[in-house]
């Protein structure tokens, strides 16, 4: 399955096409609705979920122990204030369990000759474009669980500012290096 | 007259400036004067210390006297020292600076990659005839140079010889002009002013626009005390504010009365303040155009002057508050890539180009002479869905006024209960301009949005210098076709709402199409 992912993107050569500037009916134009999208590693699905889990787990566990050490005897009130956050905090990490689930597989993107597209969201679904050429660099961040499991996070960096930087996550590593390859090499990249 | 002080300061004399030097002295000048600013900008974290502080330093006055005075010595040394390290030196049309006194920093900004020059020349300046220089490049590497003491006429020169690199090296192709005529720095072409702005304009725009932020952030450490010192002022004159606010045993119309003249009192020094703060920023106000370049020079202490390459330009703002509606003006901005490195408090100055309080007719002139195909005004707007008012005055607005009368009957609070339907009347009004103004438009060239509530500002950009695009649709938005458009521009967002899906699709279709296949630079 990695080999067909590469290929698409991978050998994509834009030889010298000679200028054309016929003018094209819109029917004809690219459309967002005919994307090719695919989801995000499976493995990055597993991960987030073990993430979650991890987290909400110390968490709790950290508020149950202060509960109940010995050193410092909490007075009652105190000692249910802690019990109800207990019981949110758990709540919330069950919500959070659950919506990760969900949503990550609702993450796809997709890879034209000349952008990149992802769409993430379950109640507010969000499309985000990118052309390439309006790209300014691109980075692979990988914190440590995506280290472990061989992910990585595609940025692409424009000018539209540090806030709309185009991320897609829980990329395979190769894919992910791949993708930026062909990024790189692709012709039309703005060099300012 | 041919000493060689003279030589460097009239004629551009490439060898001498080649070596490194160091400004003069003037400098120092600048960097007291920046210090000062520093400290009063950050008069917040300083005067509660020295409240705090002002027994312990009266008890052991020779230890605070020491400790001021080391602290005045150190300002000046490390003021000093600032201006001994920074050197810098123009060699092969590039411009080294390096600076820093504990973390030296070393910058090489070569010619051809500078898009701003910008010449600041501050009061105390002028009459020894400096000025300030600043260069910066964008991109994803974004550097800034500032120099902080030219000679006024020599930076004039450097100026003109920096952005003539630009236009010898221009990209085919957009080029309709001979590129084989390098531009002689002694002879300019002749600036063309498009527009100067007269005082009665200037006080026309502190009305209108409250360029009000521009004290506030000064002044916001003093408010508490300003309410105390306004309580104390009424109070010595026989009128007691506080009592005269409690509701129990006042006829209402006083109450009204009294609310009424201390909010038009208010309001008429904000209104001061901000007139006086909009003469400061704009005083002897051009806007002038030299070959492909806007020029603003503009200022009453500090003399600003951006330039802009019409390249550069990314959107252009036609705004009008609802007191500019009434008073027939408009407020145009040009603005560019809006990433700043320093986030300096007088963001007015960075890079955008405001032209203040026109009227109509030199603002179609002005975007005619700036996008000369645009329809900003004559092409028809496509609303957005009615769902924008069924959601936010429905949804929102009813059911918050509807609790809030509600609990204001339960509590027995009459007062409260009659400012809940005219602030709801008002608020409905609100919401339904806001959807009446907002609609959008596109042709072959430009996107254009239009929003605003009582007054109403247009928006224009040429399609293909979109960053990215993003298209947004909730679970709500999808029930009834509809979607939200985002266009990220180098210069901000725009957004279009609750507009038809295949309408919004179509429009973010041909964005991204024309954004890819025109292959211009988007600056």
């Amino acid at each position: 399955m990695a080999s067909r992912e590469t290929a698409d993107y991978k050998n994509t050569s834009q030889e010298n096409t000679p200028f054309s500037n016929k003018s094209l009916v819109v029917e004809q134009c690219p459309s967002l609705q005919q994307l090719n999208y695919q989801g995000v590693a499976p493995i990055y699905l597993k991960m987030t979920r073990l993430f979650n889990l991890f987290c909400t787990a110390v968490t709790l566990s950290l508020l149950i122990i202060s509960q109940r050490q010995p050193f410092f005897p909490l007075t009652s009130q105190n000692f249910n204030i802690i019990s109800n956050i207990i019981l949110i905090i758990g709540l919330l990490g069950l919500l959070n369990y659950w919506y990760g689930i969900v949503a990550n597989k609702k993450k796809f993107f997709a890879i034209r000759e000349q952008d990149i597209t992802y769409c993430s969201g379950l109640i507010f679904q969000k499309t985000v474009t990118q052309p390439i050429s309006r790209v300014q660099h691109v980075e692979l961040k990988r914190g440590p669980i995506e280290r472990k499991a061989g992910l990585a996070c595609l940025q692409l960096f424009s000018a539209g500012g540090a806030s709309h930087t185009f991320e897609i996550p829980g990329l395979l590593l190769e894919n992910a290096e791949s993708i930026r390859q062909f990024i790189v090499d692709h012709k039309t990249i703005s060099s300012n | 007259m041919d000493t060689a002080e003279t030589k460097v300061l009239n004629v551009y004399d490439k060898n001498a400036l080649a070596h490194w030097q160091r400004m003069s002295p003037i400098a120092i000048i600048y960097f007291i004067a920046n210090f000062i600013k520093v400290l009063l900008s950050n008069i917040v974290i300083l005067l509660p210390a020295l409240y705090l502080s002002y027994d312990f330093i009266m008890e052991n006055l020779i230890l605070g006297l020491t400790v001021i005075i080391l602290l005045i010595s150190f300002a000046v040394i490390s003021t000093f020292l600032r201006f001994y390290f920074f050197q810098y030196r123009l060699k092969n049309d590039h411009i080294d600076i390096r600076s820093g006194v504990i973390s030296k920093t070393h910058i090489n900004l070569p010619f051809t990659r500078i898009q701003n020059v910008k010449l600041e020349q501050p009061i105390y300046y002028r009459w020894f005839n400096y000025t300030c220089l600043q260069l910066d490049t964008a991109g994803s590497a974004k550097q800034e140079a500032k120099i902080v003491a030219l000679k006024a006429d020599f930076a004039e020169q450097l100026k003109t010889e920096i952005l003539a690199q630009h236009l010898s090296k221009k990209e085919p192709g957009t080029c309709n002009k001979p590129a084989d005529q390098p531009l002689d720095p002694q002879k300019s072409v002749a600036e063309e002013v498009l527009n100067t702005r007269s005082i009665p304009d200037l006080i026309i725009h502190g009305l209108t626009n409250n360029r009000i932020w521009i004290f506030l952030g000064g002044l916001a450490p003093f408010f508490d005390d300003f309410s105390h010192y306004i309580l104390q002022f009424f109070q010595k004159t026989g009128v007691d504010i506080e009592h005269l606010l409690t509701i129990t045993d006042k006829p209402i119309w006083q109450i009204i009365l009294y609310a009424s003249t201390l909010t038009f009192l208010f309001l008429l020094i904000i209104s001061l303040c901000s007139i006086a703060a909009s003469i400061l920023t704009f005083y002897r106000y051009t806007l002038s155009k030299l070959e492909d370049r806007y020029i603003r020079r503009s200022g009453l202490f500090t003399k600003h002057e951006v330039t802009m390459r019409l390249s550069r330009l990314q959107l252009v703002i036609r705004q009008q508050d609802w007191l500019d509606v009434l008073l027939k003006r408009i407020n145009l901005t040009f603005e560019q890539i809006n990433v700043s490195v320093n986030h300096n408090q007088m963001n007015a100055q960075n890079n955008k180009i405001i032209v203040p309080s026109i009227k109509p007719n030199e603002c179609t002139k002005l975007l005619n002479d700036i996008y000369p195909e645009n329809q900003m005004m004559t092409i028809s707007y496509q609303a957005i869905s009615k769902q924008f008012l069924l959601k936010n005055w429905g949804l929102i607005l009813t059911p918050l006024c509807a609790t809030l009368t509600i609990l204001f009957i339960v509590g027995n609070k009459p007062l409260l209960l009659t400012a809940v339907l005219p602030l709801y009347v008002f608020l409905s009004a609100l919401v339904v301009m806001r959807w009446y103004r907002w609609g959008y438009a596109s042709d072959e060239n430009y996107t254009y949005i239009r929003k605003g509530f009582f007054g109403v500002d247009y928006y224009c950009f040429p399609t293909y210098k979109t960053q990215q695009v993003h298209y947004k649709q909730s679970w709500f938005l999808k029930r009834h076709q509809l979607c939200s458009i985002n266009f990220v521009l180098a210069a901000g967002t725009q957004s279009i709402p609750y507009i038809n899906e295949n309408k919004g699709l179509s429009l973010t279709d041909d964005t991204i199409f024309k954004v890819e296949s025109t292959k211009k630079s988007w600056m």
